[in-house]
């Protein structure tokens, strides 16, 4: 060997010239390593120079160890620096490069929808439902006296006829009217059932499919309700109007006007029909309702049925009518539909074309 | 109802414009949905006279009428038949107006001649229905005013949706009571019309009674004819009434005006029952008519002459029994209806409408009139039963008032004999077979207060009250009780018999002081919480399905049997007694008829990708007697149902797309069943299937257990199935029984947390050559069970079929997990196992390592 001292001088100030040059000269990550490499890698330089340090005289070693530690420290220093640069250019460059073609599809399946039925049932359970009413169910085929005589509907009377209803074919001949069986007409008759099951206090809200043998523009021979009752002590029609006048404001917008009108349902009493402010042409915020069809120019949009149970129909399902009252209502899915999502005709809900359901 | 706006005005005295009407009426209860300005002609349309009349110069048929209308005389082309001398008296519609019919009059000439204006016929002005010529106005009619102002034909007609407890609100009577009560006038109700020439008839309580037809009225002036001398036709000299059925009709009124003549209505009248949508015939019958409108109440007029034996019998029909009814159709009759005949047999449908005997004719001279209340359930049946629905029997099917009934006779005679110039007899009869006493209710003020939340004021509710006709007669409160207990005795008026209790009394006074004056307050609820949970169940299904990609359909529960039949589904179906057609006649036993219906209807659209799901009930018919009133189990069973259909394209990213198959159905039903029970799907084969679900292909589809439970079937539609749906491709379809589902998840242990593997796992794959029957799933299973436990998941990640794999072989790659739960593997270990698990597949499935 030749002379080590003379060498390591020599290395040391070879690679201390070299190295920032070679990492500058580095275009990529790959070759930047592969220089570092050069260094101090296993094969490296100052790696191979470290070894000569041994024969490096005692008195100087220190000195050169430290020399040549400095210069490792410097180099990696370096190499970490340009390495850090390296990323950052890469970074900058895509970040101003050609940008992704965000219009091709995502990946994965397309998300069905709700059926417009379903998502404002669902809806308008959830308002009924933070005031604390119950889910309720029943049969959609049922008995004619939960569907009628229980709820006070008076044997062959005209009432019968807002409700043209479906009968079911028995294999025996009916001893009894009240045992017949049809389609449910209405979702009324879920409030008979739970009020022969439970004791007051309730409140709940029913629904579900009912049948009217009617079919023609306006009409579907199966449509959906929702049904709601209270009973405990001491409700007045004060409390229907409060609980109802929320409902609608809560599902049509907080502006949207309530009226309370005198109808007739043999199972209320007092018993009423609610309007709400026609929410196209929106007369209350200034909208014009004339030529409004949804509305027929009247400003007004008939929403639900209720009134106050009729003392008949505790009666019937065992309850004190002295002692209790209450008030129910029921509503048309179908209709609330229509109007949150502007329905033409209620024959679309019921034709299931692909196009339709996943338009909205 | 339609109602003249003017006419409740008159009956009324209120004087409100029609808007106003309508609105108070409508926020009683009587709504008012539609308002039909009538009579709106402008002043283009004017009374003008006929000056002369000369034939049209070149077309025969026509005349050149000369008029004057005080503005311009001048020459109109008419092709009317009855165009009056002159000075007599027509309408002109002048340049420039425009008619109810849409037409704007503008010049026109016609075989050379220019005719500036029209002379209007009824129907070109919508006054009537007489197109036979112009209408001729009566000479007295001022030359120049409008012709709305002239006839009086200004009206609003209000069309009311009167719900069927309003009997009393179908004639203006009625609905004028109401109107004064809501503007708060004294009503009166309208005097007795009785001509001075009437007096009231006796009163008969044994159903039976006969009153003499030749005791006129005492003439005022001498020179009258007497009976004798007003007709040579035969009339009988007495008649008699008898009520043998007093259930179906209490009370039966009659009286008889003599001599009448027929003759057109005037035009107010006939112009009224235009508008109100009857159409004018002849002064008896439109005089009928306006009766029923004004009172609301039906009455009927016999031809005294064809009246066989002088005799009213009112009874049910007897077998074999028929009647040719005015529109000549000969109805034959049943026990239970009601019949109104004379000495020999039917001569009306009580209630409904007359025979085509005794109807008043062009000759006829001599009428019965007749008013009575006949029971309503007994009117509706027949009704029905006929399908006949007339103003009479939508009437009396509601109640009629039957104290009403001679002050209704009387109007009718007195009106009969006015048109008709007539002759009264002396003696009406008013037979009472049942008498009825008023209804009397007690009202308690506080129970008032209470139901409606607040307090009417004491002097508005009396007000209400006597202002729908009920007495207040006593005001009492119970001996050493407080105002709680203090209660008023009403009687009812008897035109209302929706009122029969305290709830009822109370609705009218909500009603009328208006449910805008009740405050709104929000109740406090008391929570039960019980809402079964199968209700949140379903809309976790519902919600999870249309996460997966699937759109919801709701479908008729009716189809037809054919369908069922079509799609496999059990056909012993609930079946519809009066099914509006065959298509919807039964109700569905599987929720396949719909989704493949909707799936069809999408394919005819050219929808490539389809994937669609229902959830809803399908129906069972019960074994159970109808008749049990004791069993829970005589209704059918309702199964909620989940089902989904996918066919055609999957959609995926862009690049090659292939169509939905088996695995797409097994993936969409694994993550549902894994949301919505937390617990994992298996799918297995079943020979049973073949029975449980005939609808799918026999070799590719699989039941569905959860927990061990079945739950359903999935798998590609059997394609004879898709054929007789009318599906085209390899729809895949899926029904699970949302019940079992529910209880799969609830009679399981919910899933306890285990602590994490604290030691690392191996893994390992393994391609594994075996015959192509020979399912994944069993490999998989067979691979986990010897691996003395270490092997902790194995997973299928490839399957490979064709070159180099020999035919009849697939070839499928695992991925196992090797782990030790209490050490470290090492690989030496998992080589042992991992060897011996290979030698061990190899020699149970004749399998080679790939």
């Amino acid at each position: 060997m030749g002379d080590p001292v003379g060498q390591l001088e020599q290395g040391l100030a070879q690679v201390a010239q070299t190295y920032e040059a070679a990492f500058a000269s580095a275009g990529d990550e790959h070759a930047l390593r592969e220089e570092n490499a050069k260094i101090v890698g296993p094969q490296g330089t100052l790696t191979a120079l470290m070894k000569l340090m041994r024969d490096v005289p005692a008195e100087r070693r220190r000195e050169f160890g430290k020399r040549a530690n400095r210069l490792k420290h410097d180099v990696t220093q370096r190499f970490e620096q340009a390495l850090k640069q390296l990323f950052a250019a890469a970074r900058q460059a895509e970040l101003s490069g050609p940008a992704l073609d965000v219009t091709l599809p995502g990946r994965g399946a397309r998300a069905g929808r709700l059926h417009a039925i379903s998502r404002v049932r669902y809806e308008l359970l959830d308002v009924f439902r933070a005031l604390g009413f119950d889910v309720a169910d029943g049969p959609e085929i049922d008995l004619h006296e939960n569907c009628f005589d229980k709820l006070g509907f008076p044997p062959d009377h005209p009432a019968t006829d807002m409700q043209d209803t479906f009968y079911v074919h028995t294999d025996q001949p009916i001893e009894r009217q009240a045992q017949r069986p049809l389609l449910r007409t209405h979702t009324s008759t879920i409030q008979v059932r739970t009020m022969e099951q439970t004791q007051p206090p309730l409140a709940i809200v029913a629904p579900g499919a009912v049948y009217r043998r009617d079919d023609d523009a306006t009409h579907s021979p199966m449509f959906f309700q929702i049904e709601g009752l209270l009973v405990d002590e001491g409700v007045s029609f004060a409390d229907l109007k409060g609980v109802l006048t929320l409902f609608i404001q809560r599902t049509f917008g907080e502006d949207v006007p309530v009226r309370f009108r005198p109808s007739y349902f043999p199972f209320v009493e007092p018993g009423g029909e609610v309007d709400m402010g026609c929410t196209f042409c929106r007369p209350w915020a200034g909208g014009e309702r004339s030529g409004c069809s949804p509305c027929k120019s009247s400003g007004w949009i008939e929403i639900l049925g209720c009134g106050m149970v009729h003392p008949v129909v505790f009666e019937h399902v065992g309850y004190d009518p002295e002692r209790y009252t209450g008030f129910a209502f029921g509503l048309g899915i179908d209709r609330i539909a229509m109007i949150k999502y502007g329905v033409p005709n209620i024959k679309l809900l019921y034709e299931n074309d692909i196009r339709f359901l996943s338009s909205f | 109802m339609r109602a003249s706006h003017k006419w409740l005005c008159e009956l009324s005295g209120v004087d409100a414009d029609a808007d106003e009407c309508a609105a108070r009426l409508t926020g009683a209860g009587l709504e008012v949905e539609r308002l039909e300005p009538r009579g709106v002609l402008g002043d283009q349309v004017v009374i003008a006279e006929v000056r002369g009349v000369r034939p049209h110069p070149s077309r025969e048929r026509l005349s050149l009428v000369a008029v004057d209308d005080g503005r311009e005389p001048r020459e109109i082309v008419c092709g009317a038949p009855n165009v009056p001398s002159a000075g007599g008296k027509v309408i002109l519609a002048g340049l420039g107006a425009s008619l109810p019919g849409g037409l704007t009059v503008t010049p026109k000439t016609i075989g050379g001649v220019e005719s500036r204006g029209m002379l209007c016929s009824e129907v070109e002005l919508d006054v009537g229905t007489d197109d036979g010529g112009i209408l001729v106005v009566p000479e007295g009619s001022k030359v120049g005013t409008m012709a709305a102002d002239a006839l009086g034909l200004r009206d609003t007609v209000l069309e009311i949706g009167l719900t069927p407890n309003r009997p009393d609100c179908l004639g203006h009577v009625g609905l004028a009571r109401e109107l004064a009560l809501l503007f708060e006038r004294p009503f009166e109700r309208q005097a007795l019309q009785r001509p001075t020439r009437f007096t009231e008839g006796e009163f008969v309580s044994d159903g039976a009674a006969r009153f003499d037809t030749t005791t006129l009225y005492q003439k005022e002036s001498p020179g009258e004819p007497t009976l004798s001398a007003i007709d040579g036709a035969e009339v009988p000299r007495s008649v008699g009434v008898t009520i043998e059925d007093g259930e179906r009709c209490p009370r039966y009124g009659a009286t008889v005006v003599l001599g009448l003549n027929v003759a057109p209505s005037p035009f107010w009248l006939r112009y009224r029952l235009h508008i109100l949508g009857l159409r004018a015939r002849s002064n008896l019958v439109d005089a009928t008519n306006l009766v029923l409108l004004e009172t609301g109440h039906p009455i009927h007029g016999f031809d005294l002459a064809s009246l066989r034996g002088g005799q009213i019998v009112v009874r049910r029909a007897r077998p074999g029994e028929s009647l040719t009814t005015l529109d000549e159709t000969q109805r034959a009759l049943e026990p239970d209806d009601l019949v109104i005949c004379d000495a020999e047999g039917p001569a009306a449908i009580a209630g409904i409408m007359g025979g085509a005997n005794t109807e008043i004719r062009d000759d006829t001279r001599h009428v019965l009139v007749e008013c009575a209340y006949f029971e309503p359930r007994g009117i509706r049946r027949t009704s029905r039963r006929l399908g006949l629905h007339t103003d009479a029997s939508h009437r009396f099917e509601r109640g009629m008032d039957p104290q009403a009934i001679p002050h209704v006779l009387a109007r009718a005679t007195s009106l009969l004999a006015e048109l008709g110039n007539g002759h009264v007899v002396r003696f009406g009869l008013d037979v009472v077979a049942q008498k009825r006493s008023p209804t009397t209710i007690s009202l308690r003020p506080e129970r008032m207060s209470a139901l409606i939340g607040t307090k009417v004021p004491e002097a508005t509710s009396r007000r209400i009250l006597e202002g729908i006709g009920c007495q207040i007669q006593t005001d009492e409160t119970a001996p050493g009780k407080n105002a709680a207990h203090r209660s008023w005795s009403i009687e009812a008026p008897s035109w209302r018999p929706d009122l029969g209790r305290e709830v009822d009394l109370i609705e009218e006074v909500c009603r009328i002081h208006g449910y805008d004056r009740i405050p709104t307050v929000i109740p406090r609820v008391r929570p039960r919480a019980a809402t079964p949970p199968a209700i949140a169940f379903e809309r976790t299904a519902r919600e999870t399905a249309a996460a997966l990609g699937l759109h919801e359909v709701i479908s008729y529960a009716f189809v037809s049997a054919s369908e069922l039949e079509a799609a496999r589904a059990p056909t012993e179906a609930v079946t519809l007694e009066n099914a509006l057609s065959e298509e919807r006649s039964v109700m569905r036993t599987s929720l396949l008829p719909g989704l493949a219906a909707a799936t069809a209807r999408a394919q005819r659209r050219q929808v490539e990708s389809v994937a669609l799901f229902e959830l809803g009930r399908t129906f069972h018919p019960s074994r159970e007697s109808p008749n049990d009133t004791r069993s829970s189990k005589a209704l059918p069973d309702e199964q909620a149902t989940f089902a989904f259909i996918v066919a055609g394209l999957r959609p995926t990213w862009i690049g090659n797309a292939d169509d939905y198959d088996f695995y797409d159905a097994k993936g969409i039903l694994e993550r549902l069943v894994r949301i919505a029970t937390g617990f994992q799907a298996d799918f297995r084969l079943s020979d049973s299937l073949d029975t449980a679900a005939p609808w799918l292909h026999p070799k590719r589809r699989a039941e569905i257990t959860v927990v061990r439970r079945t739950v359903g079937a999935v798998g590609e539609l059997h394609p004879a199935v898709s054929e007789a749906l009318g599906v085209n491709g390899r729809p895949v379809y899926a029904e699970v029984s949302l019940s079992e589902l529910m209880l799969a998840q609830s009679q399981s242990d919910l899933p306890q947390a285990r602590p994490l593997p604290r030691f690392p796992s191996v893994t390992r794959d393994l391609a594994l050559v075996v015959r192509d029957a020979q399912t994944a799933g069993h490999v998989a299973e067979f691979l986990r069970a010897h691996s003395d436990g270490l092997v902790e998941t194995v997973t299928v990640f490839d399957r490979y079929l064709g070159s180099p794999v020999p035919d009849g072989h697939q070839s499928l790659a695992f991925r196992l997990v090797y782990r030790d739960a209490e050490a470290t593997l090492t690989d030496k270990k998992v080589d042992e196992v991992h060897q011996r698990l290979v030698h061990a597949a190899k020699s149970e499935f004749a399998a080679t390592v790939r």
